[in-house]
């Protein structure tokens, strides 16, 4: 037999339990052992008898007790997993239960009877088929329940009506509601006015009536397909004032770092030195990771695993992804973001540096090294990687040219690497004045974040160490004003974020947690729950932070690496085909139309086939000529027309320079660079 | 392909009996049957017929049509070939003239008449018949997050499943994450494997991607096969080999092929010998560009000249509606063949045939160049 113990209604039951005439435990009144209920102020004899009759095992009892603190109207519709608690029939079931008591006699007993008697009567309210359906109401059930709340701490007595209903209309919250003896004591202490009781449940029920039926109607549309509204001309953007609140002070700003290099160029290395010299590494994981890779005879490695923590990337000793660290200098909060060099990884590369503001380029000063990254038989991932970056739109570069030590911190050796590939560089694009060059030793922490101790490097250099460069790289232009764009680097779920989460860098506007978004390409609705960055939380972010965002209200499957976050008033174009003007790489085999390839934009990548070259275009003077040509070759601009596969969010070069910038490349190798300067948007 | 019966004269009219009996033959059929030709088959068509009591009864009727072929049109994922046509024979259910559609399936033999039997046409038959030339090759390209399941056969490549998962990036904590997310993948790629390759049929499997997710997928199959006794995999253990490919997309397929370890394995296939002379037509066109042309035009240019020293077509060019320009084809290829040159007809349904169909569908490698080709207009 069910006995509360921790409840404050054990001491009122204990009383009821006694045989012969029982005592109310609220008035006191001795009442005869065939009432059920008081005689004068209607308090339940004794609930236990109910439990038996209803069957409930003792798990109900359980429950109850976890749930006494509520109430139940609350209880039986905001439990999500009930799903019989229709929220919409109880007020339809108040109504006939009203009248059933007709009169309501000014007094509670009646009440009880309605309460008590329902076994027999279960008079089953009709289904109503122009409510919503019970599967609707399971979708709305949040947001009803959110407006119900409020209603139901409004006015402190709405919590009567709703066992009264309950127990009519369904059985699993009416067992609910008969065990409660917290009812029995509401009960009695409003017992004096009943009538206003009566009065104040009927309203209130009238009301939540109302909300629900407001309710449903507002759902409707919304239950549509067309949730993509008509796209509002992105010139027509306002940004709204908190965009731009705090733009002005003085915090320090997030520079998007990426760490680029030719394979074993001791990228890595360099990220596990660097933090660690900041003190980002605590002790006890440094001594692991030292350990653990003496273990496996790699006792090199130890600072690289600071970086590469996937167990394939530790026994094969390279990097497959892009890894993400974060660090503090005295202008910047840097996120570092350490790419794979191998060459088969460079679609990973590109996915995930992107997003990058600055570069740091990490060159092997060893003798050979250095010549395969700069690729004499093939194209060395040195060239590769820097012409990226470049197409990314990164200006400055820092070159740090790493592994000093094997060359005896040779002057000679560091002005050959840097007048070979000095001329490399600047045939990419990059300015003389915006390429700040490094000697330095990621092993023996040579002129990393301090200038160089070793005599052999400091009798001749005397520039920046690595960290200064860093330091002083140009800030990044950031554009609030525009509408949110934020390109989906990466989908994740964790208990922190909640089950949908992206990661990824704003690339223009501004985002705040509970403000509404829109996830293209899939066109769904999702509400911003937590913004967070390097684990701790934000209200808000701006372009050019990395972030990573919780989501609620959308399912994963409409949520993809590639896609874009963007305002709900201003949606990305999606493209299925698109014009591009392309500069052709250091290719062999020329591009001929029919050419397949993947596709990358942003983070985005998509399998895509040239449909047509539109024209070739001076070098020199960017004027198209005149004759359609036969096929491209390495070096060569010119305006193509390609097809994707799927469905890509881009944007014209000329509207967002982060969503306008495409790669192409084929059997492995990047053959082509180039911007969007056509979009053929699809309807959706 | 069984060619059952014959009755016909090279360059001349007659027909011929045909009982498709694999996937690719369906193919085949399709290539053979041109609009204009006649073809007979057993058929099943719904006839109304009105009852005594006044209402209108259906009645599906199993009968033996003829007709006259208007349009042929092939489901590449059904595999169901439909050909659509005027009736030519008299019949209780059907008239004269009234249209039906003759839906081809395996191992239901059919007669296909022509006015015409070119060499083209009778190559075709042969190939089709040839059992020694089948290459039954499963090809799982994979990169992380997405595989495709391919299966090569004598002249189609189909695919056959497409998994696609995203999987995050290395974060920190979210580490297990990344690990899960692989193993959920590699999870679905096994099961598509167990589920689409039958090894009965196919002679080896390839495991193809870029970086280490062949071996990662390799190893994680062999335990799974270990853990859960799939005898299918312990037994073809050595059926199952790897290869590098630049990505996991379908056009990547090519470099797959074209692998050493690959190529050994399909050397005499057609697939094989497509992805070799596309490859020496790129090659040629790198190394001396005026030496390599494509386009109908400029082939023709190369043709009058006698320059053509390999010709590349795909087989979508003879399928064309237009009797006349797949008369001028045909003629081409023979006179290419009459002067010493050699000829690869591409099938459109594998890949390297897909993307010489990209490229107009016709190119040809030159005895010498031909550098004023450039100037004309295409």
């Amino acid at each position: 037999q069910f006995v509360p113990k921790t409840d404050n209604q054990s001491d009122l039951e204990g009383p009821h339990r006694n045989a012969g005439p029982w005592l109310c435990s609220i008035c006191s009144q001795q009442n005869d052992t065939s009432c059920m209920s008081c005689e004068v102020c209607g308090v339940l004899r004794d609930l236990s008898l109910y439990f038996n009759n209803t069957n409930e095992p003792e798990g109900g009892a359980k429950r109850r007790n976890k749930h006494s603190g509520v109430s139940v109207l609350a209880r039986s519709l905001f439990t999500p997993s009930s799903p019989k608690s229709k929220a919409i029939v109880f007020s339809d079931g108040f109504r006939g239960n009203k009248n059933a008591t007709g009169h309501m006699q000014a007094s509670l007993g009646t009440l009880h009877k309605t309460f008590m008697t329902h076994k027999q009567r279960h008079n089953i309210v009709p289904f109503k088929f122009d409510i919503p359906s019970p599967d609707d109401m399971v979708s709305i059930g949040l947001k009803s329940s959110r407006h119900l709340r409020k209603a139901d701490t409004s006015v402190p007595c709405v919590d009567i009506p709703g066992k009264m209903v309950m127990g009519d209309d369904d059985l699993v919250a009416e067992k609910d509601t008969s065990t409660d003896p917290s009812s029995s004591v509401k009960l009695d202490e409003l017992g004096g006015n009943s009538s206003s009781v009566a009065a104040n449940t009927r309203n209130e029920t009238l009301i939540l009536d109302n909300e629900l039926q407001h309710l449903s109607l507002e759902r409707k549309p919304k239950n549509s397909k067309a949730k993509i509204k008509k796209p509002v001309p992105v010139s027509q953007y306002k940004p709204e004032p908190w965009m731009l609140q705090g733009e002005d002070q003085e915090m320090p700003r997030q520079l998007n770092l990426a760490i680029v290099g030719h394979v074993d160029s001791g990228k890595s290395t360099l990220c596990g030195r660097l933090l660690h010299a900041l003190g980002r590494i605590s002790k006890k994981q440094m001594h692991k990771n030292e350990k653990e890779a003496k273990e496996k005879g790699k006792g090199s490695f130890a600072y690289a695993w600071a970086m590469d923590e996937s167990a394939d990337e530790r026994a094969r000793g390279i990097t497959m992804n892009v890894g993400v660290a974060y660090f503090d200098t005295k202008n910047y909060q840097v996120v570092m973001l350490d790419s794979p060099g191998h060459k088969d990884f460079v679609p990973n590369m590109i996915s995930g540096v992107t997003q990058a503001d600055a570069a740091v380029l990490v060159v092997d000063a060893s003798l050979g090294s250095f010549e395969s990254g700069m690729g004499v038989n093939g194209v060395g991932q040195t060239k590769e990687h820097s012409q990226l970056i470049r197409s990314f739109g990164v200006e400055n570069l820092i070159v740090a040219v790493n592994k000093m030590d094997s060359v005896e911190y040779s002057a000679e050796r560091f002005n050959y690497v840097k007048s070979q590939l000095g001329i490399f560089l600047r045939s990419c694009g990059y300015k003389e004045s915006a390429i700040t060059w490094v000697p330095l030793s990621a092993m023996e922490n040579e002129n990393l974040v301090t200038a160089a101790s070793d005599t052999r490097l400091s009798s001749w250099f005397h520039g920046t160490c690595l960290l200064e460069a860093i330091d002083s790289s140009a800030a990044p232009h950031r554009d609030v004003s525009k509408p949110l764009r934020l390109p989906i680097c990466d989908v994740i779920s964790s208990h922190v974020l909640g089950q949908v989460a992206v990661c990824g860098k704003v690339v223009c506007g501004a985002i705040r947690s509970d403000s509404k978004v829109l996830v293209m390409p899939s066109g769904e609705l999702a509400t911003v729950k937590i913004i967070e960055r390097d684990s701790s939380r934000l209200s808000s972010a701006r372009a050019g932070d990395n972030i990573a965002i919780g989501l609620q209200g959308i399912d994963p499957i409409h949520v993809m690496s590639g896609g874009v976050l963007c305002h709900p008033d201003y949606p990305v174009s999606v493209a299925s085909s698109l014009e591009l003007k392309i500069l052709v790489l250091d290719i062999t085999v020329p591009i001929l139309p029919g050419l397949q390839f993947e596709l990358h934009a942003h983070h985005a990548k998509v399998s895509a086939s040239l449909v047509r070259i539109v024209s070739l275009l001076d070098q020199k003077t960017g004027k198209a000529s005149a004759r359609k040509p036969r096929m491209l070759t390495a070096r060569q601009a010119a305006v193509v027309e390609v097809r994707l596969e799927r469905e890509v969010c881009v944007e014209e070069f000329g509207t967002l320079k982060a969503l306008g910038r495409a790669f192409l490349r084929s059997q492995g190798s990047t053959v082509a660079v180039g911007v969007v300067t056509r979009v053929v948007q699809v309807q959706g | 392909m069984k060619l059952v019966h014959r009755n016909l004269a090279r360059n001349g009219p007659g027909s011929a009996k045909l009982l498709p009996e694999e996937e690719d033959d369906l193919w085949h059929a399709y290539n053979l049957i041109a609009v204009g030709d006649s073809l007979q088959a057993v058929t099943v068509r719904k006839v109304l017929r009105d009852s005594a009591s006044g209402g209108r009864d259906a009645e599906r009727v199993k009968l033996k049509l003829e007709i006259v072929v208007e349009s042929v049109d092939y489901d590449k994922e059904g595999n169901v070939l439909r050909v659509r046509g005027k009736n030519i024979t008299e019949n209780d259910h059907v008239k004269i003239g009234q249209f039906h559609t003759l839906e081809l399936e395996l191992k239901r033999p059919f007669v296909l008449r022509k006015e015409y039997w070119d060499w083209l046409a009778l190559d075709t038959i042969q190939q089709a018949c040839d059992p020694t030339a089948s290459a039954d090759l499963a090809v799982i390209l994979m990169q992380e997050g997405l595989a495709h399941l391919f299966l090569i056969g004598r002249s189609i490549t189909a695919t056959r499943s497409r998994v696609e998962t995203s999987i995050p990036r290395k974060h920190g904590p979210a580490i297990a994450g990344y690990e899960s997310a692989l193993k959920k993948f590699f999870e679905h790629v096994l099961q598509a494997l167990l589920k689409h390759i039958d090894f009965e049929v196919v002679q080896c499997v390839v495991i193809a991607s870029p970086g280490f997710t062949k071996d990662q997928f390799r190893d994680y199959m062999h335990l799974e096969a270990a853990r859960r006794d799939l005898r299918v995999i312990i037994e073809n253990k050595s059926r199952i080999i790897l290869a590098h490919a630049p990505s996991g997309y379908k056009h990547s397929l090519k470099e797959v092929l074209d692998t050493p370890g690959v190529m050994s394995l399909i050397k005499d296939t057609k697939a094989a010998q497509e992805v070799q002379a596309l490859k020496e037509f790129f090659t040629m066109l790198t190394n001396d560009s005026a030496r390599a042309c494509y386009g109908p035009k400029h082939v023709e240019v190369a043709h009058e000249r006698l320059a053509i020293q390999t010709l590349l077509m795909t087989d979508t060019l003879f399928r064309n509606t237009d009797i006349a320009s797949r008369r001028k084809y045909v003629n081409l290829v023979e006179s290419v063949k009459k002067y010493g040159g050699t000829v690869h007809i591409f099938s459109s349904m594998h890949v390297s045939g897909d993307q010489l169909a990209q490229l107009t569908g016709i190119a040809a490698i030159l005895r010498f160049p031909l550098p004023d080709l450039e100037d004309i207009e295409m």
